[in-house]
């Protein structure tokens, strides 16, 4: 066996010894990727349901209750309460009793039977811009499914029993054009799978450079980095006996993480699994060269994890995990492509959800890869300043 | 009282002397507001759609223009690569497919079908642009005469409270101070006790004449104050960049906010204490604090959506309470009425925190 390799197995051997001590350490390894990761995984879900309607019906004829019902058949509005008054609606709006309120005119019946277009108010509360888009939305399909049916009878006198008639979805005229979505690689529409993916790595990144910060800089700060420094091992073999046996416990809590996505929430592994593989070792690699990096700028591990607490929310927010990098302001998107997070997410979903092709992913784990090595190459030369 | 302020003077020397604590304390909040707000938006913008017209005829490139305008799309190029292909390399996120004879068979009334195929591996999206296509479609039918113009017997007049553009980054930016404030008074707290454990220094706060209740507010005190000139920072930066506007009745958000930095400083001084060493209070407030706050508090989708068995949690954090008083004062403008509820939880949740401090402490102090 030659000297680099005796070398570095033993320090290796010491590395993994400190760490089975270490039994904080565990817990924070295995919690993450199992707890979190399902806690979040249920917790994170922007649909829109059950939005709370206020309803002023200053007609109260059968005309106007037949519209609320109609407006109502639709499972995504609850009528919470139905007031006199429109102030009264909007004093609820304001103490967050309502999402939104709905004014029918006291000559609702009167203009519909006049055959005319009669207007109604709707007051949407839209500070949750998401939110109040959806319910645009919502309310306009119901409106025209109002309308449609509207039409096949005379409005006057079978109001209260249009709802009955609305059952089938009103066809196209021929010769219109029709579009289908088809909605692939979640046709069911899964909104946890998207999440899931995002917080994997996320905690895939966050615990490796946190772990591996707070390792570099503990030989500093006991003052063994001087009995280190002495023996004749080299910079580079100390860095690698240092992080390698975190890399291994990376790999381990990334497999945890994916074990827990398929069996929780159902997520589909469609691509090859040696290349999610692969992606996690470059992200692991990145995360703990940010991990070390930061180690070899600060004094002691406060500081370390003081510097990553810095960065990772910075990481977090921009890597489209949460949110996607195409709604983003502009200068934020530039900025997310030095993100080496961003690329992780990339890559496992694309591997997981769509089984992208090999030519797509290695942009990305080009990318990775090389941060990976800057990272390594700036620490070991800080590292040897030292 | 005074030995508290005696208290708030040590600790501020100690702080003073930490210039990355200092530099991390200024930059901190304005970075991270700035991305909070920012970054952090559900509404769609600028998808990328490849178009693959097989008809390529006047009406097949109206029906392409259509998109076009809504000003959500963006064509990019296939690169001559299939649709599922170009999809799953991630080159757009939809793709739009014309048959051939598509403008033939409108005319002749055949009703051609167009597919709009899309990548639903963020379902939320997905599910707004199968909505989008359907409304654009239909607009198209109407404007070439394909269908006859809809049948109007109600129409709804809407009207947008409180942000009538549907700017997601006045949502996410009031939203956004509540996660800076919560960070980092909890992790100064954090780190303050943690540290008198480390260094030992603990001992003489037992042995001095303090009781546990002054030791614990002389500390909090100052941390307080320091979160709340990131508040009045954070602020400044809002009304730039996120249209904050100073309400009406500023009290409701001020009293608020000194609670919430009370609750903030308190639960890191509970991990503090607990731990006793700075490495792990640092970890304990990254997860307890940030994590939690960034995604069970309502900043990010709305509590209702939270299975039952995990919303109870939100309930305990005080960034739930704290986010909603922030929208309700700097964007919906109301005062004490709306807000009192929450502004009773979060006093309810500082004092919670504070007696478990107090109750660690006595603990471990002498016998005065």
């Amino acid at each position: 066996m030659n000297a680099f390799l005796r070398r570095y197995f033993a320090l290796a051997t010491k590395e993994v010894q400190q760490l089975r001590r270490n039994r904080g350490l565990v817990i924070q390894l295995l919690l993450p990727p199992t707890l979190v990761l399902v806690i979040f995984g249920f917790a994170l879900n922007p649909k829109v349901r059950n939005l709370r309607l206020g309803v002023v019906d200053e007609s109260m004829t059968y005309e106007s209750r037949g519209f609320i019902d109609a407006l109502t058949g639709n499972v995504n509005f609850n009528v919470t309460e139905v007031y006199t008054r429109p102030e009264d609606a909007e004093a609820a709006l304001n103490n967050l009793d309502l999402d939104l309120f709905m004014v029918i005119p006291a000559d609702f019946a009167r203009t519909l039977n006049r055959g005319q277009t009669a207007d109604v108010q709707v007051v949407i509360d839209a500070v949750d811009a998401n939110t109040a888009q959806i319910a645009q939305g919502y309310l306009g399909k119901a409106l025209g499914d109002y309308n449609s049916s509207a039409n096949i009878l005379p409005v006057a006198y079978y109001v209260p029993r249009r709802t009955l008639n609305r059952a089938a979805h009103p066809a196209p005229p021929p010769g219109a054009v029709d579009v289908r979505p088809a909605y692939l690689y979640n046709p069911g529409l899964v909104t946890t799978w998207y999440y899931v993916t995002g917080i994997m790595s996320i905690i895939m990144f966050i615990t490796a450079s946190l772990v591996a910060s707070a390792l570099a800089v503990k030989e500093k700060e006991t003052g063994t980095i001087e009995q280190l420094m002495m023996t004749p091992a080299q910079t580079s073999e100390m860095l690698l006996a240092k992080t390698s046996p975190v890399f291994v416990l990376m790999m381990v809590v990334l497999f945890i993480a994916l074990i827990t996505g398929i069996v929780i929430f159902g997520l589909p592994v469609r691509g090859s699994l040696w290349l999610f593989a692969l992606a996690g070792g470059c992200a692991a690699l990145a995360g703990i060269g940010i991990g070390v990096m930061i180690s070899t700028v600060s004094k002691s591990q406060q500081q370390a994890q003081l510097l990553t607490f810095f960065v990772n929310p910075v990481m977090t927010l921009l890597s489209g995990a949460t949110s996607p990098i195409d709604n983003m302001p502009d200068f934020f998107q530039k900025l997310s492509l030095i993100d080496p997070l961003r690329y992780m997410v990339t890559i496992i979903r694309g591997v997981t959800l769509k089984n992208a092709p090999w030519s797509a992913l290695w942009p990305n784990l080009l990318v990775l890869a090389a941060c990976a090595i800057v990272l390594f190459s700036i620490s070991a030369w800080r590292f040897r300043k030292q | 009282m005074k030995k508290i302020l005696a208290q708030a003077m040590k600790e501020f020397r100690l702080f003073r002397r930490d210039k990355l604590l200092i530099m991390l304390a200024v930059l901190m909040p304005v970075v991270l507001i700035l991305l909070a707000g920012g970054t952090q938006s559900l509404r769609l913008r600028n998808v990328p759609v490849l178009v693959y017209d097989f008809d390529n005829t006047p009406l097949s490139r109206t029906y392409i223009e259509t998109y076009g305008a809504a000003l959500t799309f963006r064509f990019v190029s296939n690169k001559g690569e299939s649709p599922e292909r170009a999809l799953a390399s991630g080159l757009g996120r939809a793709a739009l497919i014309i048959p051939q004879n598509f403008e033939r068979d409108a005319r002749r009334g055949g009703g051609p079908i167009v597919q709009l195929l899309i990548d639903a591996s963020d379902s939320n999206s997905a599910t707004a642009l199968g909505n989008m296509s359907a409304a654009l479609n239909g607009s198209f039918n109407q404007k070439n005469g394909l269908a006859p113009p809809p049948q109007q017997t109600v129409s709804l007049q809407q009207r947008l409270w409180y942000n009538p553009g549907l700017v997601s980054r006045i949502y996410f930016g009031t939203g956004g101070l509540g996660m800076i404030l919560i960070i980092f008074p909890a992790l100064l707290g954090a780190l303050a006790t943690a540290k008198e454990y480390e260094m030992g220094t603990i001992i003489q706060a037992y042995a001095s004449s303090l009781t546990a209740a002054q030791w614990v507010l002389g500390k909090a005190l100052l941390y307080v104050a320091i979160g709340f000139m990131e508040f009045l920072m954070c602020f400044v930066v809002g009304m730039i960049f996120f249209s904050y506007h100073i309400p009406t009745d500023p009290t409701v958000l001020l009293v608020a906010t000194v609670l919430y930095l009370m609750a903030g400083v308190f639960f890191g001084m509970m991990l503090g204490i607990g731990t006793g060493t700075q490495s792990a209070a640092i970890q304990g407030v990254q997860m307890g604090s940030f994590l939690l706050s960034l995604l069970l508090s309502g900043y990010l989708f709305a509590i209702v959506n939270i299975p039952v068995q995990i919303r109870w949690f939100s309930y305990t954090l005080p960034a739930t309470f704290y986010v909603q008083i922030v929208r309700n004062s700097i964007l919906r403008n109301v005062g004490w009425g709306t807000s009192f509820g929450p502004v009773l939880a979060l006093v309810g949740l500082a004092f919670a925190f504070y007696f478990i401090n107090v109750l660690q402490m006595r603990k471990m102090q002498f016998k005065a």
